[in-house]
């Protein structure tokens, strides 16, 4: 267990940054965003709505009438609503109770186009982030499944924001050498004098380590 | 001062009057019969101020935003009537303002088979906040229609009153059952309500049974609930909530001091609803700062917590130390010495938060520091009719119960106009 313990946190110290930058800064400006949006949008609407004469004049009417109601029909029982959610209005009279309804009602529906606003930034920058890892490891994968196949010219080139640009290049770096070493083979394999062909080759392999020198 | 000197005179002159108080053995005294004076007239400015000028309909209530209200343009009707009677209008105002009404009513106010929305727009008539095609509020402001074509019979205001009255197709209201739906929506059609025990129902059953076109059958009125219980000695009829106001409301129009439904005289009935009312709520003054002797009024009115219908026992009996002063008030045919007591008691203690150039505000709540600072049309309405009814010979209860429909409402239902009962 301990000898799986991590050592260093940071392995790749500036990719790790700049990742780090990448989550954190988008969440931040993202939570920012909600809050104040929630903050300005609710609070607003609570300001509104006792601010604005004519509002103001139409949620007392609005709670009146249901009020006129339930004195006439005293049985008349509360449809479900946002507002059951807080358990405060218990204590509000049926006056207040409708008065802050709609205040919610009206709150809720001029959030829902920012919610979507919010969703859509968060989905493309979803996309973008992810982009950056799984284009490279796709076309690393291919690459692999290339040389599995025995073909060692193929190389791997990714896109400029892309993750992995170091990797890509060592890797093209270790394909290009073995593509020249097993092309360097396939030539003197391919002359006359067989003798002088398999000293060449075995000098050639001499400084490849592979399970058979064990 | 010369209105102080008008109003004095207004009451010397009542005072002289041989009649006055005639169903009462409790005589006010002077002061205390201008004080009343004073509060109708002053109640009657809510109508003229409130209604619209164009239109004539009337606000539901003083505050601003408020839409018109069906039933407190029925008592607006009423109060013209007896603000040019009683020269608190012009004669020619009064006139001019009941015509408005009733031709805006007739011709521009939304309706369904007779019946007006509950709450129109006040410019235009409208139905507005998808409030009910309502069989109460028609009800009230026909029989305040009826009773203006009373005071100004062979005018316009006359043949528009029964043309809007002739126009409510009471059946349809039935919806095929033995009691008067409440109302009916375009969205909901018929409300799953009915008036089906008793309540302020009888001004709307007298209207609907004799009515010259599409009445109920007379044996609807015999169908609602009677329900009976007993509190502190008082014997009721009562309403389910227990408020005052559902006493009230039919005897303003209606006097039942002479008629007997079988066994049961409703005057005496709404006389025992009101001294338990006032019973319950002084069986609390000890939890509550505002409920004491003369400070009583248990009635559906605003709160601080909004519009409740607050009421006594027998009843739910809803309450939270509010008090309406209207409820009070509106009692003074029935409670005459209780009610005077306090309309005094509330004009000289809290005329500062509670009195205003309309008479008296809604409610307060002592425990709770709250003063209403609105008037209602409805129990602004019913505050005028009762005193008028009080203070001016009976006129109201007069001049209705010579309505024809009136009279054929009695004669169907069989309610008995021997029995004389007793004066206090």
């Amino acid at each position: 267990m301990l000898q799986n313990r991590r050592k260093h946190f940071f392995i790749n110290k500036p990719l790790q940054i700049r990742y780090m930058l990448f989550l954190t800064v988008p969440l931040l400006i993202i939570s920012a965003v909600t809050i104040f949006g929630f903050y300005i949008g609710i609070w607003g609407k609570v300001l509104d709505a006792f601010s604005d004469q004519q509002t103001r004049e139409d949620l007392l009417t609005a709670s009146r009438m249901i009020e006129y109601e339930q004195a006439r029909h005293p049985e008349t029982h509360q449809t479900l609503s946002s507002l059951s959610l807080f358990k405060q209005t218990e204590k509000l009279s049926a006056r207040q109770r409708e008065v802050f309804k709609e205040i919610l009602n009206e709150t809720n529906r001029s959030l829902l186009w920012k919610f979507a606003l919010l969703l859509t930034v968060i989905a493309w920058g979803t996309v973008f982030l992810s982009h950056k890892i799984a284009g490279p490891l796709y076309r690393f994968s291919k690459a692999f499944d290339e040389m599995e196949k025995g073909n060692y010219r193929t190389r791997v080139f990714l896109r400029k924001l892309d993750e992995g640009h170091p990797v890509a290049e060592e890797l093209n770096a270790a394909l290009e050498k073995t593509d020249h070493l097993l092309a360097e083979l396939k030539v003197i394999s391919q002359e006359n004098d067989a003798s002088q062909a398999v000293a060449k080759i075995r000098e050639k392999l001499s400084n490849i380590k592979t399970s058979a020198d064990v | 001062m010369f209105k102080r000197f008008i109003i004095f005179l207004t009451g010397i002159l009542l005072l002289s009057g041989n009649s006055l108080f005639s169903f009462a053995s409790f005589e006010p005294t002077q002061e205390d019969a201008l004080l009343l004076n004073k509060i109708e007239q002053d109640t009657l400015q809510y109508f003229i101020r409130f209604s619209d000028k164009k239109t004539g309909l009337t606000r539901d209530s003083s505050r601003a935003g408020s839409p018109s209200s069906i039933a407190a343009t029925g008592f607006a009707l009423a109060g013209y009537a007896i603000g040019g009677s009683r020269g608190w209008m012009s004669p020619e105002l009064a006139y001019s303002r009941l015509l408005t009404t009733l031709q805006m009513l007739k011709n521009k106010t939304a309706h369904k088979e007779g019946f007006f929305y509950h709450f129109v727009d006040a410019q235009t008539g409208k139905r507005i906040w998808a409030s009910e095609a309502s069989s109460m509020d028609t009800a009230l402001v026909v029989a305040g229609a009826l009773l203006a074509a009373k005071y100004y019979p062979g005018t316009e205001v006359e043949k528009l009153a029964y043309e809007i009255y002739a126009r409510v197709n009471w059946k349809w209201m039935l919806n095929g059952s033995d009691f008067v739906c409440m109302g009916w929506t375009p969205e909901a059609k018929f409300l799953p309500y009915y008036w089906d025990c008793y309540s302020e129902l009888m001004v709307l059953q007298a209207l609907a049974i004799g009515a010259p076109h599409h009445p109920i059958p007379p044996a609807a009125w015999k169908k609602w609930l009677r329900p009976t219980e007993e509190y502190h000695g008082h014997k009721v009829v009562y309403a389910s909530t227990g408020s005052l106001f559902t006493y009230q409301f039919s005897h303003a129009y209606i006097d039942f001091r002479k008629l007997m439904d079988k066994n049961i005289n409703f005057f005496e009935n709404s006389k025992e609803a009101t001294l338990a009312n006032r019973d319950y709520s002084l069986s609390f003054s000890e939890k509550y700062k505002g409920y004491s002797e003369n400070s009583w009024g248990l009635s559906a009115s605003l709160g601080p917590g909004g519009y409740k219908a607050y009421g006594g026992k027998p009843g739910t009996g809803t309450h939270d130390g509010t008090i309406a002063p209207y409820a009070a008030l509106s009692s003074i045919v029935f409670t005459p010495e209780q009610s005077t007591k306090a309309a005094r008691f509330f004009y000289e203690n809290y005329q500062k938060n509670l009195y205003g150039n309309f008479g008296f505000k809604d409610a307060f709540n002592l425990d709770k520091d709250w003063w209403s600072d609105e008037y209602l049309g409805i129990d602004q309405g019913i505050t005028l009719l009762m005193l008028e009814n009080y203070l001016n010979e009976e006129a109201v209860w007069k001049k209705f119960m010579e309505l024809a429909p009136v009279q054929r409402w009695i004669e169907l239902t069989g309610l008995d106009k021997k029995l004389q009962p007793s004066k206090d």
